[in-house]
């Protein structure tokens, strides 16, 4: 669909000429870059945190960072989308952490681990980059593919991972470093 | 059994090498101290904190998956409140969007100010009219009994003047809704543009106080119905060569004369 895939790059590329704009301390540019990501940002605090005051704290936090920060922005390594989903899901999962272990029944044991669905154009980053990643992930074996879903979009511990699949913390350390060395692999053939 | 035996452990006992942990990291599947740790390393290793970054790339992706959620409309000002910058901008483009709401109410408030400030020197038509109304301070002008109203709106609709033409006596009433002044100090200049004709400056208005514009004579023939009253931000001392140079940040049509 190189349509879409145009349409996406521009968008994206929009958002990274605005971050750099924030960098300079352009107010407007900042309300612009909090318009276009701001919902994106949300739903990933929201999955990680399950929580509407915290996700909504967390991302707070995430923008008054990125208002100061921005000048860290590097759009060779990364797209600004890239860089402030990072930044707002390395804040929620450190408020993860910093609380107490979340009660198995919160969690849903059997819960459903989204696959990739079709997206909008403007949700989706590159698509090429998304399609390569969902080919390399279907290259392992179901168990390692299912965990490292889960470890990336809930945040889940070694720890967590373990209660909720009922594994021991052992096994789930190997099945998840083996899968991440042969994502790495598949990533880079 | 020999010494290589007991370094035989297996393999998952062994600390994972660098791109396994900078993995481990990205993925978020470490304790807090763990992730404090390796934080540490990103600062200080620039190899490390490649690795952190590849990995961040690879995986991101992943969070197309989750789409976008709606954000509650308190967080915005919030934000803004936490940054330490004023809760309604002062910068032009954040004044220009004054909430629409808010804009009614202050116009409501500036439409009953217009009132009292016309009632000074206007004799009242209506037999009912309360004769209090004429105050003895003000000199009497044999005047139109009323003028019309032309309000000058930002862009959202909300209105930042209000402007009452006096053809007869050439002049124009402006009555600002208070708002702050532009971040960059830039002054607000009023301006008479004539249908098709060009803008003729009618000088520097205020944010914040009404006063009366003197119209010069030979620009009284364009106070009519069709021309449009309209303000640009400018240099603090006016347009240069009276052409406008900035941003129109409010207009109106002139009607009802």
């Amino acid at each position: 669909m190189p349509e879409l895939d145009t349409a996406d790059t521009g968008a994206s590329r929009r958002l990274d000429e605005l971050l750099v704009q924030v960098a300079t301390g352009d107010r407007q540019a900042f309300e612009s870059v909090y318009q276009l990501a701001s919902g994106r940002l949300f739903a990933i605090c929201l999955h990680i945190l399950r929580d509407r005051g915290d996700a909504e704290d967390v991302l707070q936090d995430a923008f008054v960072t990125v208002w100061h920060k921005a000048a860290q922005f590097d759009r060779a390594k990364a797209s600004a989308m890239t860089w402030l989903s990072t930044l707002a899901r390395n804040r929620a999962i450190d408020r993860l952490r910093a609380a107490p272990p979340r009660p198995l029944d919160d969690l849903s044991v059997a819960e459903e681990i989204p696959d990739f669905a079709p997206q909008p154009a403007q949700a989706a980053e590159h698509a090429s980059d998304r399609e390569r990643l969902d080919d390399c992930l279907d290259t392992l074996e179901p168990r390692r593919r299912s965990l490292i879903r889960l470890a990336f979009l809930d945040g889940a511990s070694y720890d967590e991972l373990a209660r909720r699949i009922g594994a021991p913390l052992g096994s789930v350390k190997s099945w998840i470093r083996r899968g991440l060395g042969q994502l790495r692999v598949c990533l880079e053939r | 059994m020999n010494v290589r035996d007991l370094h035989d452990m297996p393999h998952d006992a062994e600390p994972p090498g660098a791109d396994i942990l900078a993995g481990e990291y990205v993925l978020g599947v470490l304790d807090a101290a763990q992730r404090a740790e390796v934080e540490q390393r990103i600062a200080r290793d620039p190899g490390f904190a490649r690795l952190v970054s590849q990995w961040e790339n690879r995986l991101a992706p992943l969070l197309d998956s989750l789409g976008t959620e709606a954000v509650p409309a308190h967080l915005w000002p919030r934000i803004r409140t936490s940054l330490g910058w004023p809760s309604v901008g002062a910068t032009p483009r954040a004044w220009q969007r004054t909430g629409f709401w808010q804009g009614m109410t202050a116009l409501a408030a500036v439409v009953a100010l217009v009132a009292v400030l016309a009632r000074r020197d206007v004799v009242p038509v209506a037999p009912v009219a309360p004769p209090v109304a004429v105050t003895p301070t003000t000199p009497a002008e044999p005047e139109q009994a009323t003028r019309p109203v032309t309000p000058l709106l930002h862009d959202d609709g909300s209105p930042g003047w209000l402007a009452s033409v006096d053809k007869a006596h050439g002049k124009v009433l402006m009555v600002p809704v208070p708002a702050p002044a532009d971040a960059a100090g830039r002054a607000p200049e009023l301006w008479l543009i004539p249908a098709g004709g060009a803008p003729r400056s009618l000088g520097l208005v205020s944010i914040n106080r009404a006063h009366t514009v003197a119209v010069p004579d030979m620009l009284r023939d364009a106070l009519v119905n069709g021309s449009v009253l309209a303000i640009t931000l400018e240099p603090s001392g006016g347009a240069p060569q009276g052409i406008p140079t900035g941003p129109v940040i409010a207009k109106g049509d002139i009607a009802n004369l």
